[in-house]
């Protein structure tokens, strides 16, 4: 007899809700069993704007899923993403004492308790902490256990997110008597998945554009060093074509889809497409040149102010690995060359490799199937170490 | 001062840009409006050709000009209180123009509406926000001046350059792109006083225009559109949906109640003017409130233009994200108040009501951002990142 349990990786995202179901045998394998998705409503920026629709929608995807399965989900994991959410660097440091000067196991504990022990405003909480490597005087060590030394540094990419608008999230799974086992930092869901071993080790950049937000995570040998957010997505693509080019919301994003590049391909400022095309009134000429140009423009901000707000990790000697890029955004053509020509590293479309198979290659399910492997993972550490913390143990203090 | 029975209209040009706008005024249409400029620099306004003038906080400035500082601006505004309540003293309609981000303009220009609304005077401002490439302190002080603004003028219309910018040549330099923004509030301002105080064909006057801006107050929107030759209706509403001051051909969405008035040539009969008005129709609905107008002025030739005023009622909008305030419930609307007949003595009330309620939704802070208008905004390194990057950065985008 199998120990089975169904866990769901859910995204409430600004264009389309996505729920993949994963079965997780022994606590170790895991199968894809059905996957429900919905478009979106009441959600902008990444953010829940409208906690009914938001919740209709939620419950409508899960429902498909369910059905497409035949089973019912005992856990839930859920990305977030958006705006709110910020990270900063947290570090702490002891004093090897035992008499071999070799490092204990009571010392990790303590120097990374310590490290993670910053307080955080009342409103916020952390989503992950991210463990860069123990620094052991001064060198930088991956497992220090048992080596010798003086003094033993540790240090953590602390993300934390607005606790309010990561509790609605919650509350909208809990509305239909589903647990949230745990919240996941979109980009990191994707980027296990997106980014080869070989990469993460060479230092890689993992960049989810999505409708509403973008997010990015860095990895440096191997561990993801440095994780963010920001509200900036293709919602803004399509706002930026339709105020310039004074059309409605709509046909900017039909136009963008269309005739989208984020690098400028046609030099040549008079040539132009029909709007609609459709030869109705109302129907006017527009010039091919400005399309690109905005949405060259808006692309490559994004990418800039995602490598400004890396600093030093976004340096090119630590992007050896290059950049992947994930997400709806990734979609729009030549988004890699556009990525090149910020970053200065190679850049590629993520692929979901060998996890997935047919319609879930698209770059667009690299999150959910990310979040899978993440509770896959923390399944089988449960089954090793026991209780679960992480954030649902500190948020229920808040919400409950 | 020109004086159509009893009505009163004045255009106030106050600091270097405001007064720019009343100098172009008076060239183009000498025998207009009442005409008047206000400056905290002397030499400047010397050299403006406009009879009117005023140099106000000579004890403050000391005439030199408030050095950037809104509040060197508004000391001297004071500080000649006097001065500036002659100014506006009689008028029923008072335009202010000023460009904000200077001291003068964002400091003189609040107190000028201030004095102006307490008379029971409806004060429409025409103001320009500061390119994004100006320094960031510029920005500032025009959202401060902006804030001011709104509270006390019954409508405030921001243009800002950046969007401006979009309408210049290739090339063009800044001189020009400035006298854009100039030429934009100059057609603005003509276009309603030609509704004023042209012949009607349907007649648009100025209880009605006061029922706009005053009666539902909220929020003010303002486009323009042009054509001429054989089509000129038709021209004329393409240009108006790609008016730079209306971000989506969905404007009329919304508004509560649009006003729309059309100016056309000598030959402009009531059978072409049948025509617009469907076309008008069709284009903005039928359901929405809108009140047409049509006037003939004869200096048109062939030309039709369109002018669209529209203002929305922010009291039913109930999700308040971003910057938005909430109506205060003080204001609850007395029914017996919105039917009062629209005389002199009843303005005070009108006036009182839009001082809290008065806010603009074409931009916001004078930025334009579209979809995400009502949405906290995501700030990095000084700008706002909802506003389209080719704004921010001043490419201009041929359409």
């Amino acid at each position: 007899m199998y120990k089975s349990k169904v866990i769901a990786g859910i995204e409430i995202g600004t264009s389309k809700i996505s729920v993949l179901l994963g079965e997780i045998v022994e606590g170790c394998s895991l199968n894809i069993i059905g996957l429900g998705q919905s478009s979106s409503k009441g959600v902008l920026k990444g953010d829940i704007v409208d906690f009914h629709d938001a919740s209709d929608c939620v419950h409508a995807a899960i429902l498909t899923a369910e059905e497409q399965a035949g089973v019912k989900i005992d856990g839930v994991y859920l990305a977030v993403s958006g705006s709110d959410i910020e990270g900063f660097p947290s570090e702490a440091s002891v004093n090897v004492t035992s008499r071999d000067r070799r490092v204990s196991m009571e010392e990790i504990n303590q120097v990374s308790t310590m490290a993670k022990g910053r307080d955080l405003a009342e409103d916020r909480a952390v989503i992950h902490h991210l463990r860069r490597p123990y620094r052991l005087d001064n060198r930088s060590v991956e497992k220090p256990l048992n080596l010798e030394g003086d003094r033993l540094e540790a240090s953590y990419w602390t993300i934390h997110g607005n606790a309010r608008k990561i509790g609605d999230a919650i509350h909208i799974i809990n509305g239909f008597n589903l647990h949230v086992d745990d919240v996941v930092l979109s980009a990191l869901a994707a980027g296990s998945v997106v980014a080869s071993d070989e990469e993460k080790t060479n230092g890689c950049l993992v960049v989810d554009i999505g409708q509403g937000a973008t997010d990015y995570a860095v990895y440096q040998d191997g561990n993801c060093v440095m994780a963010g957010s920001m509200p900036i997505g293709g919602d803004h693509i399509s706002n930026d074509l339709s105020i310039g080019l004074r059309m409605r919301l709509s046909q900017a994003e039909s136009l963008k889809h269309r005739y989208g590049t984020a690098v400028l391909e046609h030099k040549n400022k008079t040539e132009k497409v029909w709007l609609n095309n459709d030869f109705e009134i109302g129907d006017r000429p527009i010039p091919l040149w400005s399309i690109e140009k905005i949405v060259e423009l808006r692309m490559s901000e994004i990418f800039e102010v995602v490598q400004k707000k890396l600093g030093a990790y976004g340096r090119r000697e630590r992007l050896l690995g290059g950049v992947i890029l994930s997400g709806g955004g990734a979609n729009l053509i030549r988004s890699d060359n556009c990525a090149e020509l910020v970053f200065g590293v190679p850049a590629r479309i993520g692929e979901n490799g060998t996890m997935a198979s047919g319609e879930l290659r698209e770059s667009q399910y690299s999150v959910v199937l990310g979040l899978l492997k993440y509770g896959l993972q923390y399944q089988s550490k449960v089954g090793s170490e026991g209780q679960p913390a992480g954030i649902i143990g500190k948020l229920k203090g808040l919400f409950n | 001062m020109y004086e159509t029975g009893r009505m009163k209209m004045k255009v106030v040009g106050i600091g270097g840009a405001g007064s720019n706008i009343v100098d172009r005024l008076m060239l183009s249409n000498p025998n207009g409006v009442g005409l008047t400029a206000i400056n905290t620099d002397e030499q400047s306004l010397a050299g403006s050709p406009v009879l009117d003038k005023y140099c106000i906080g000579k004890r403050v400035t000391r005439g030199l000009g408030a050095g950037g500082d809104s509040s060197i601006g508004r000391e001297a505004a004071v500080a000649d209180k006097q001065v500036l309540e002659g100014i506006v003293k009689g008028i029923d309609l008072l335009f202010i123009t000023a460009g904000l981000g200077g001291g003068t303009g964002s400091g003189v220009s609040p107190v000028l509406a201030d004095l102006a609304s307490q008379n029971g005077t409806t004060v429409i401002a025409f103001v320009t926000m500061p390119f994004t490439i100006e320094r960031a302190g510029r920005a500032k002080v025009a959202k401060d001046g902006l804030e001011h603004l709104r509270e006390v003028a019954n409508a405030v219309i921001p243009l800002p350059n950046d969007l401006l910018i979009q309408e210049s040549e290739p090339g063009a330099s800044l001189l020009e792109a400035f006298s854009h923004a100039d030429a934009w509030i100059e057609r603005a301002i003509k276009s309603i006083w030609s509704m004023m105080n042209k012949t009607g064909l349907i007649n648009l006057d100025f209880s009605q225009l006061q029922q706009v801006f005053s009666h539902r107050a909220g929020k003010t929107l303002f486009g323009l559109g042009e054509g001429s030759g054989e089509n000129a209706a038709e021209e004329a509403l393409e240009n108006l949906k790609l008016c730079p001051l209306l971000h989506t051909p969905e404007f009329s969405k919304k508004a509560d109640q649009l006003l729309v008035n059309l100016i056309g040539g000598a030959g402009f009969s009531i059978g072409e003017t049948q025509l617009i008005m469907d076309r008008v129709t069709e284009s903005f609905g039928k359901d929405a409130n809108v009140v047409m107008g049509a006037v003939i002025d004869e200096s048109l030739g062939d030309k039709v233009e369109i002018c669209v005023i529209g203002t929305s009622d922010i009291s039913d909008i109930s999700i308040f994200r971003g910057r938005k305030k909430p109506r205060p419930p003080s204001l609850e609307a007395d029914p017996a108040e919105l039917t009062l007949p629209k005389n002199r003595k009843n303005k005070e009330i009108h006036a009182k009501k839009v001082k809290v309620e008065q806010d603009e939704f074409s931009f916001n802070e004078g930025d334009p951002r579209g979809e995400f208008e009502d949405t906290d905004g995501f700030v990095f390194e000084g700008q706002d990142l909802d506003t389209p990057t080719f704004l921010r950065r001043g490419v201009r985008i041929p359409i």
